[in-house]
């Protein structure tokens, strides 16, 4: 039985039923819920599932997505391999 | 009795933890989320091998606190023994380490000095040109920081603490015998307070009038993208403060030792970001082709000697629980927080003395 799953982050394989999940938990503001899940941590740093996972917060909270707010955004934009960034010029 | 706790990191939900499981009536104050702080931003390196004598109790203990506490709170830590090395890419650093094994032997640790080419069997991939000299000690290892405070949060909950989040304190006064804590307009009435605001308990504690002067460390951590499992134990040089282990989500986790400043700041450098890589690349040399997917930095405190500040101070009912310092908050702090219950419970206890607020 194949049952239905809406995945919403990609990178770290969560569905929508296990972030409703965390957030009955207890994990119900962005930055918790973003470290007990792992969503918005994984290769897309976010790109592709805060918007879902903003879009859950504020169903199932009732809070406005401005209320919510975004996840602190952290460098490297995009994934940087290692050896490039030891040529990098600085002291 | 009823106890406010300022701060929900490891050191403030530890003595919050024994204290409720006491009977004693406890609010913890976080003023963000919980692992805002320096809890939430370390990187899980959990060892004996630590070079202050009088700090070594309270690491074999909080061992054992670590193997004990999941099932009392129902929380896993992920903790991965794997073991820890301590290295020294300096030559004048290998003296430092040679002492620090024999002082850690007099305790009954199996810490040994190791050659580079052993650090190989242990890291078959390290380059034993970026060591001198090595200790390694197999207890201990790596823990995943985050499940430590929410297994802690979560004990002192069913104990029937209440910790309240986004709660900054904004002012602390005191009203005969007891202390009044302003939240949000909301005052709340205790009979004790407990700074346990790491990097932010200097001001914590200007707000009774202590000037406590703890030393601000900033210090910046990066992960990478996941591997399978490659990197075993901890690793730190502890001449150049480079170190590097794997996470629980197989990200590959270093950082390097802080330096002082004057006020907290948690940006990101590139500096950081290009020293790291060198580095890293130099000791692991495997690891090149893999990613850096973000960096982060945190803010941590230390005693102006160098040991914690924990216990009463000369404002009766005002404790403090902070300066933990570099490299051993996660390692010492559940074993502090139960002796500082105690000494909150009893009004004394001896074996905490060393680390009196008031020895300055």
């Amino acid at each position: 039985m194949v049952k239905e799953r809406k995945i919403v982050c990609r990178c770290e394989d969560l569905t929508e039923e296990e972030i409703i999940h965390a957030i009955e938990e207890g994990y119900n503001d962005l930055e918790s819920l973003k470290r007990y899940t792992g969503a918005t941590t994984g290769a897309c740093q976010g790109k592709g599932c805060l918007m879902h996972i903003v879009r859950i917060l504020s169903q199932k909270t009732g809070k406005s997505p401005d209320e919510i707010g975004i996840t602190t955004q952290r460098p490297p934009v995009n994934p940087v391999p290692l050896y490039i960034l030891s040529e990098g010029d600085v002291e | 009795m009823k106890v406010g706790i300022i701060g929900a990191g490891v050191m403030g939900l530890s003595t919050a933890y024994y204290l409720s499981k006491s009977g004693i009536d406890v609010t913890v104050f976080e003023q963000k989320y919980l692992l805002y702080g320096a809890s939430g931003r370390n990187s899980g390196g959990i060892t004996p091998m630590i070079d202050k004598e009088e700090l070594i109790p309270f690491a074999l203990d909080s061992l054992r606190l670590y193997d004990a506490l999941p099932s009392e709170v129902n929380f896993n830590f992920l903790f991965r023994k794997d073991g820890y090395i301590r290295l020294a890419s300096d030559e004048n650093d290998t003296e430092k380490l040679r002492e620090s094994v024999s002082m850690q032997k007099r305790f009954g640790i199996p810490s040994k000095i190791i050659s580079p080419d052993e650090v190989r069997e242990i890291v078959p991939d390290f380059n034993p040109e970026t060591a001198v000299l090595a200790s390694y000690c197999r207890e201990g290892g790596v823990i995943f920081p985050w499940p430590v405070i929410w297994g802690l949060a979560r004990g002192c909950r069913k104990n029937g603490a209440e910790i309240k989040t986004e709660a900054k304190v904004e002012k602390i006064e005191r009203n005969g015998n007891r202390f009044s804590v302003y939240v949000d307009e909301e005052k709340h009435e205790f009979d004790v307070i407990v700074n346990s605001a790491g990097a932010w308990s200097n001001e914590i504690s200007r707000m009774v009038g202590i000037e406590l002067e703890n030393r601000i460390i900033k210090e910046e951590v990066c992960v990478t993208e996941s591997i399978k499992p490659y990197i075993n134990p901890y690793i730190y040089d502890i001449s150049s403060g480079l170190y590097v282990t794997q996470t629980a989500r197989g990200e590959i986790i270093g950082g390097i030792t802080g330096t002082y400043v004057d006020t907290i700041d948690t940006s990101s450098t590139i500096e950081f970001a290009v020293r790291y890589a060198r580095g890293v690349t130099r000791m692991i040399p495997k690891l090149k082709g893999l990613a850096m997917l973000r960096q982060w930095a945190g803010a941590y405190d230390e005693g102006r000697d160098g040991l914690p500040v924990v216990g009463f101070t000369e404002v009766d009912g005002f404790v403090q629980a902070n300066g933990l310092g570099r490299h051993r908050g996660m390692i010492v702090a559940p074993s502090l927080g139960k002796e500082l219950a105690k000494l909150i419970e009893k009004g004394e206890n001896s074996a905490i003395k060393k680390f009196d607020p008031q020895r300055f």
